[in-house]
């Protein structure tokens, strides 16, 4: 197919296996709307945001699941409930406000009035208006608001994260995720509360799979991020480890820093200037935490919709928000724990200078998806390599693999491909 | 202070088991006739901007053309959702054949 | 209201918006105090007392780190800036100490590209009147941009 140059009509994977990844999968509109529906809106479950974002009853926060709008909202009863943004009436996504405290919902329209729960409370001349003695218009007489509430959501909440799917038949949460990644999933969120620190957002010019991607690719970081490189906070013998869910969906990435220092062994590529030393070391302050139980770093990818990060002390989630098929919106969510103190706040905080839209280490991240995005659309009939490792799927003892990217297509084609 | 009774209409101005809305020394009065006999509120919904004058009197009770909440004539009660909050009453009398208010 | 420092302070948010225009780091370290905090936050974070910040830089040595930073660690288009500086706004005023704001529009142009706006939003500044001239000891940028267009690399 490489040698073709002309433009398929879908996506054409020219080896049986995932080694080899079109193009098309990156450029296809039609492909996007197709993953929107299957990945995002049937059959997962995608993050909403954190119980600590909603503190108090009627607290909310508007988000996205995919390319739907959807309000995570506290309700009276103190329950977390996920409804969508759209009224049932004239379909006008009617919450504007980002995040608020409200008692009920109201569009402002023609004021279609829902509790917290999403459930039709009232609509306005339902019966009709009284004029010279008799009652005139209104809404049909079987007309039964409790079918026309907001569309309400399955929630699930585990550690303090709040997920949600449209999906009344989709597999309980848990075995969604699988016991690996649980495994690691609880190691980050085992239940103490945690303290919202704030958010950092960017706009990506590209496809949001390629984010995926990235948090799959241990190859890249020692060589596009020459800070950790640099500062001696990457080493290609970092003890580590690559794990996936029985589904080859999520993954992650497990690493333990390395003693570091002029006898071992660092990567050949970029070399570790041993005489570079930070103006101000508190970049790189860490502190070991009792909850790690060893791994230095844990990336996780939960398909289809975040990241979870724990990068020694910054820890975050990373929500993948599409736009087209060429554009994603990358919200970032810094937190901390309860119980930490405040030097471990102001460490957190510090540590976060590497992450997010500016950051030492993952600015170039939102740089190279831009222009990998540029690279697919220029030539849509050809085909990126991820044979790293080899051309199977399996866990890995050592970064140097692609063994997660080839994965997470593998279990991409067997859902976009029936 | 303790009589302040003031007309505010015709006994007959006020459809059998229906309800008028009326003005009272700037307030927004709705005025109730129910089995026969006269009672008062607020006429402005605790919840959202809607006259219950235009609603609709069954059972002693006062739906809101808005969104449907309902509230007793004779109490005030909130019913059901989406109302949090009563509406206020008021004391009516009859004399002859106007209808006088109490108001505090 | 004095007018010398007005002046004076007017001058100093011009040259800043010079410095980083023209990629000087090395000038633009020098405008500020040695324990400084230089900050670029979201309105958002800002307005809800949420700490976070896409970038929170404390005392010149951090400073030091970002410049070497993002002239030899960081990959990424290259763009020029451009910011448009308003007016300083003078809240506060002792011959030590200048509390002030003034609205910024930084404008982002890449090797192939048309200028585009990339950052709006104010700049909430504690200025110190030192022998060395006036120097920032405080200076967070709050932007209005709901989202960062894919990476901020710059000081702003």
């Amino acid at each position: 197919m490489s040698n073709e140059t002309h433009i398929p009509m879908r996506p054409v994977w020219d080896q049986p296996d995932t080694s080899r990844i079109p193009f098309k999968v990156y450029t296809d509109e039609q492909t996007h709307q197709k993953e929107l529906e299957k990945l995002f809106y049937q059959n997962h479950w995608c993050y909403v945001g954190l119980e600590a974002e909603i503190p108090e009853h009627g607290d909310f926060k508007r988000t996205v699941i995919g390319e739907r709008s959807v309000i995570m909202v506290r309700g009276a009863d103190g329950e977390i409930n996920v409804v969508e943004n759209v009224c049932a009436h004239r379909g006008m996504r009617f919450c504007r406000k980002k995040h608020g405290n409200a008692k009920e919902f109201v569009c402002p329209y023609h004021q279609w009035n829902y509790d917290l729960k999403g459930n039709l409370q009232g609509v306005p001349f339902r019966r009709g208006v009284k004029q010279d003695g008799q009652v005139k218009g209104g809404m049909p007489k079987d007309f039964k608001p409790a079918d026309h509430g907001l569309t309400q959501l399955r929630v699930a909440q585990r550690g303090g994260v709040v997920f949600a799917t449209f999906d009344q038949e989709a597999e309980s949460f848990e075995d969604f995720v699988g016991p690996e990644m649980l495994h690691y999933f609880d190691r980050m969120f085992n239940g103490r509360k945690l303290k919202l620190l704030g958010y950092n957002k960017q706009r990506i010019p590209g496809n949001w799979k390629l984010m995926m991607e990235n948090i799959k690719d241990p190859y890249h970081p020692g060589l596009l991020h020459t800070w950790f490189v640099t500062f001696g906070l990457w080493r290609a013998d970092n003890r580590s480890e690559l794990k996936m869910d029985k589904h080859h969906r999520h993954a992650a990435m497990i690493s333990t820093r390395g003693e570091g220092g002029k006898n071992a062994q660092t990567t050949g590529v970029s070399s570790f200037k041993e005489e570079m030393k930070l103006h101000d070391p508190r970049f790189l302050d860490v502190e070991v935490e009792p909850w790690w139980n060893g791994p230095t770093a844990v990336m996780m990818t939960l398909f289809p919709s975040v990241i979870l990060q724990q990068q020694v002390n910054s820890v975050s989630t990373r929500h993948i928000q599409p736009n087209g098929h060429d554009s994603f919106d990358f919200v970032w969510t810094h937190f901390g724990y309860e119980d930490d103190t405040e030097e471990m706040t102001e460490r957190r905080l510090r540590q976060a200078n590497l992450f997010g839209p500016a950051g030492f280490v993952s600015a170039d991240d939102g740089e190279v998806i831009e222009f990998s995005q540029e690279g697919f659309e220029q030539k849509p009939f050809h085909r990126s390599l991820a044979e790293l490792g080899g051309r199977e799927i399996g866990d890995t003892d050592h970064m140097v693999s692609e063994t997660l990217i080839r994965g997470m297509y593998e279990y991409w084609r067997k859902q976009m491909e029936d | 202070m303790s009589d302040n009774w003031i007309k505010v209409t015709a006994l007959d101005e006020i459809p059998d088991d229906d309800v008028i809305g009326v003005s009272v020394e700037g307030r927004q009065i709705a005025l109730y006739k129910y089995e026969g006999e006269v009672f008062a509120t607020d006429n402005v919904c605790t919840h959202g901007q809607a006259l219950l004058s235009d609603g609709f009197l069954e059972d002693g009770e006062i739906e809101c053309p808005l969104h449907q909440g309902r509230f007793c004539i004779k109490s005030g009660k909130a019913m059901c959702d989406p109302l949090t909050e009563d509406v206020r009453t008021y004391d009516t009398r009859v004399d002859g054949e106007e209808v006088l208010l109490l108001i505090g | 209201m004095n007018m010398e420092i007005y002046l004076q302070l007017t001058q100093f948010y011009q040259e800043y918006a010079a410095n980083v225009d023209a990629a000087e780091w090395d000038s633009w370290i020098e405008m500020f105090t040695e324990d400084c905090t230089y900050r670029i936050q979201a309105r958002e974070n800002h307005e809800r007392n949420l700490p976070m910040a896409a970038l929170s830089l404390e005392g010149k040595g951090m400073l030091k780190d970002r410049i070497y930073g993002i002239t030899e660690t960081i990959f990424h288009d290259p763009y020029m800036q451009n910011h448009v500086v308003s007016a300083p706004r003078i809240k506060s005023l002792t011959p030590e100490l200048i509390d002030c704001e003034a609205n910024y529009a930084v404008f982002r142009t890449k090797n192939d590209g048309i200028a585009q706006v990339f950052n709006v939003g104010r700049y909430i500044d504690r200025i110190r009147n030192t022998p060395d001239g006036l120097k920032i000891e405080s200076r967070i940028c709050v932007f209005d941009n709901d989202m960062i267009l894919n990476s901020l690399i710059y000081p702003i």
